[in-house]
């Protein structure tokens, strides 16, 4: 027995011992520049035809091209393949030039024939991540350095093209359209300043820098892009120094890291907000009443949903709920830069003021005639008990639907609260099942998506698949559908501000979709390894996992 | 053992796993969800686009049709497309599986050494201060969560001593091959292992100490030291190999949950196993990984079950003669 006891324990310290000796030797290897950057999403594929993940476009913005960039401060187009771009035809056909002497990372030149495959080919096989972009362009190349778009009707995106990410047409043609959403992508040809080196699912990706890219190799010789199943477990690796920089960084963690020495941590707004949705059906577009379901009738009058705007203290939720992390809100961000965004005047606001909210009430005639502290509907109607749809998904959910329902609750609105993952609260969305629910969007930087979700035609309207439509407040403006007509076609880009700027103050008085806060990325960097880091958009953004993440391409080692 | 015996079990088995079969492809379908709409929200994408979607996962049609598809999908050892990654299922669960057998197969077997080991030491000088010593060790890290042994012990030796990884399975800045690929997983193994061995060795050891005191209570024990054998000639050869009985059965049943891993310390180590991948599945949610996952976790478990009945009536005859 003793022999057997001897025998366990020399095999244990064995073990113990080469563990150890592995990490001084993995220690001692350290020889190229690395930068790590943590974070706790895995990436999905690294296809740029099919992957969905915010994580995703961070490795596409380092290896692959695109024709135009986006500022760092505030998106506009800049140069990106093409030096220089002109438009012409009333702005429905642009002609690019692009620089000398472009080469893929293997070598082999990057020609305009390469951006005209990728275009022509992503709009006819409607690649997911293109459509959107390109879905109305057709590109031809008159010679290897010129590129004209044409487009059938006027884009005020145009002449950007900085989400179109391009392909190797050498590498890409040998893939046919069925197998190219099961394509890797692992082929390491890109032009962006770095290209892929590995992907190991589930632990990282790492890229290498490329010397043939046009802006000049990198000063970084690696990235290394390293998720985490745990975010306590990833913010201590930043201040062990096993990783230079995180993302998604838990809400509980963060405030110790801004008073850490050695360390910036940045609350990064790029356009997300989280929002308490209304349901605002009014009858438009009509459906089948037996297959979607009606709104609360207090929630058609305006009155009523003011009332509930009222009730709403938004700087207690971002102080309580989102502990301290965010700002609060008023209109809805469209973009990702702030310039989308209107100035709601003072006297249009909906202040919070519980006493406001009850006066409205009165005088809209929703009383308690039966003395059960909940309004009825006017002339003896039922109690009025909203369905407040509870998303489990999100840590905030929960909190805010506590606070929500309790100033609703004061001002003698009833709630029935009901909790959903986000897959069946989008059905339930689409069916029309609710009063109230609390979600987010993180928009485009350009800010037609987002405006487009709010037109009439995306209430859903179609039984056959109740998903097919954005619309989550189901509100039908036609004055709001007219501005966003006009803003869609307007290619005078401080008209088109002010028409957007119209069309969200509108949004807003309607209290159909009370934002309640804009919610930032929580990143951190270590400031003894690098600088070079970039905000986007400047002074508010986040600096990486940004729109392009030019962060990338400008960092530089620290030398001791 | 008899053909007729061994052949009941089987069967029963099989028909526990045709159970599961029909419980796993309803259990993700109670509530109406729409993963299309979900994981593509706000895309603008064509209805042409959404069909192809739909088709891809496997959700067009009526629930009989997918059943029928899932059942015909299953026969071929197909099970389906991951939401996610559009890879196959198998082949992401079959790419996860190896790092979790490493991890939770060396720690059930360190585990079971340290743990048996232990309880017979502590057993053999019953009231000693050795056993009262083993007992409260083993009854505290028995009673101890494993991710807060695993967040306790990845504070102290990764974060303060520096001396092991915070997490992951290789260092991502390595080109090392062969031995040094070895080396260097070895080094970022030893922290979950030694986790999940701690933790569970307090459950072998509980079992192991309070079998052989029973075992010591026989009257053949008494005969083997009239004999005049040594105490320790008693121990191994008399005493030990009947008290296992009950440890072997649970050593077969606890591999039966290798497969499902030790979520909790995966996520703490961000090692890139099955309870990795069930974290992440249920985070995307990515119904087809969870449906593939709840498939292998149960037949895993039903295996070793069926191999535990089996082991433990070929040990002990009295049980298959009940």
């Amino acid at each position: 027995m003793k022999r057997g006891w001897r025998f366990v324990l020399a095999a244990s310290l064995g073990a113990i011992g080469i563990a150890l000796l592995a990490g001084a030797g993995s220690a001692a290897q350290q020889a190229t520049v690395t930068f790590t950057v943590g974070d706790t999403q895995d990436v999905d594929t690294l296809n740029p035809a099919v992957g969905a993940l915010v994580v995703d476009y961070d490795v596409w913005n380092m290896h692959y091209p695109t024709l135009t960039r986006k500022a760092a401060s505030d998106f506009h187009t800049i140069p990106g393949l093409a030096t220089s771009w002109k438009g012409s035809n009333g702005g429905k056909t642009w002609t690019y030039k692009l620089r000398p002497h472009l080469r893929w990372s293997d070598g082999v030149p990057l020609t305009s024939a390469d951006i005209v495959y990728t275009i022509n080919r992503a709009r006819k096989e409607g690649w997911l991540n293109y459509t959107a972009f390109i879905g109305n362009i057709t590109a031809s190349a008159p010679n290897a350095r010129t590129v004209v778009l044409k487009t059938s009707v006027s884009d005020p995106r145009l002449p950007g093209l900085g989400d179109t990410f391009i392909v190797p047409k050498h590498i890409y043609a040998k893939i046919s359209a069925k197998n190219l959403t099961k394509y890797p992508a692992t082929d390491g040809v890109g032009a962006g300043p770095y290209t892929i080196d590995k992907f190991v699912k589930g632990q990282y990706v790492r890229l290498k820098a490329n010397p043939n890219y046009w802006g000049g190799k990198p000063k970084v010789d690696q990235v290394v892009l390293r998720i985490f199943s745990n975010g306590d477990s990833m913010v201590f690796a930043l201040k062990k120094g096993e990783i230079d920089a995180a993302n998604d960084i838990p809400a509980a963690d963060f405030k110790g890291l801004e008073s850490s020495k050695g360390m910036v941590a940045v609350q990064g707004q790029q356009g997300s907000f989280d929002e308490l949705a209304l349901n605002g059906y009014n009858g438009k577009p009509s459906r089948n009443t037996k297959k979607f379901s009606s709104p609360n009738p207090a929630l058609k009058d305006l009155r009523f949903r003011q009332a509930i705007a009222h009730a709403i203290d938004k700087e207690a939720l971002v102080s309580r709920a989102y502990q301290g992390i965010g700002i609060p809100a008023d209109a809805m961000s469209p973009g990702a830069s702030p310039e989308w965004r209107p100035k709601i005047p003072k006297s249009l606001l909906y202040d919070f003021d519980l006493n406001e909210a009850k006066k409205i009430l009165d005088s809209a005639g929703y009383k308690d005639t039966n003395d059960n502290g909940i309004r009825n509907l006017p002339h003896g109607g039922a109690d009025i008990v909203l369905r407040y749809l509870v998303d489990s998904e999100s840590s905030y959910a929960r909190p805010i639907s506590q606070f929500v329902t309790s100033w609703l609750k004061d001002i003698g609105i009833g709630t029935k609260t009901s909790t959903f993952n986000e897959s069946q609260l989008t059905v339930q969305i689409g069916k029309g099942a609710y009063d109230l629910f609390t979600w987010g969007w993180t928009p485009f930087v350009d800010p037609d998506p987002e405006l487009s979700y709010f037109t009439c035609s995306q209430v859903a309207h179609d039984a056959s698949d109740f998903t097919n439509y954005y619309n989550d407040s189901s509100y039908c403006d036609p004055g709001y559908d007219k501005l966003y007509a006009q803003q869609r076609v307007e290619l005078n880009h401080a008209k088109r501000v002010a028409i957007v700027h119209k069309m969200l103050t509108r949004f807003y008085r309607s209290a159909v979709y009370d934002v309640l806060e804009y919610s930032p990325e929580l990143q951190a960097y270590r400031t003894d390894r690098f600088t070079g880091w970039i905000r986007q958009p400047a002074k508010i953004g986040p600096v990486l996992f940004t729109n392009t993440s030019p962060t990338y391409a400008n960092l530089k080692p620290i030398k001791k | 053992m008899t053909f007729r015996f061994v052949g009941g079990k089987v069967l029963g088995s099989l028909g526990t796993f045709a159970f599961v079969v029909v419980f796993n492809f309803f259990l993700f379908r109670v509530v109406e969800t729409n993963p299309v709409g979900t994981l593509f929200r706000g895309r603008n994408l064509t209805e042409a686009q959404r069909a192809e979607l739909r088709h891809q996962f496997g959700l067009d049609g009526s629930k009989l049709d997918q059943f029928w598809h899932y059942l015909v999908q299953l026969a071929h050892f197909n099970l389906g497309r991951s939401y996610e990654t559009n890879a196959t299922v198998f082949s992401e669960i079959w790419t996860a599986a190896w790092p979790t057998i490493a991890l939770v197969g060396i720690s059930t077997l360190l585990s079971t050494i340290f743990g048996v080991l232990i309880g017979i030491s502590a057993a053999w000088r019953r009231g000693s201060v050795r056993d009262h010593g083993w007992t409260t060790f083993t009854m505290t890290t028995y009673a101890m969560p494993d991710f807060w042994l695993g967040m306790l012990l990845l504070i102290v030796f990764a974060v303060l001593l520096s001396w092991f990884p915070i997490g992951g399975i290789t260092d991502p800045t390595s080109n090392a091959s062969g031995l040094g690929t070895l080396v260097d997983q070895a080094h970022h193994l030893f922290l979950p292992c030694l986790t999940l061995t701690v933790a569970y060795l307090g459950e072998y050891a509980l079992v192991m100490r309070s079998s052989l005191l029973d075992t010591m209570r026989e009257d053949y024990l008494v005969l083997a030291r009239a004999k005049g054998l040594r105490d320790a000639l008693v121990r191994r050869r008399h005493a030990v190999p009947n008290a296992l009985l009950p440890v072997v059965t649970l050593i077969a049943i606890n591999f039966g949950f290798v497969l499902s891993g030790a979520i909790a310390v995966e996520a703490i180590y961000s090692w890139p196993g099955l309870g990795h991948a069930t974290y992440q599945a249920i985070r995307a949610p990515d119904l087809p990984m969870l449906q593939g996952l709840f498939l292998v976790f149960s037949a895993s478990v039903i295996f070793f079950n069926l191999v535990a009945d089996l082991a433990y009536s070929w040990l002990d005859p009295r049980v298959r003669t009940n």
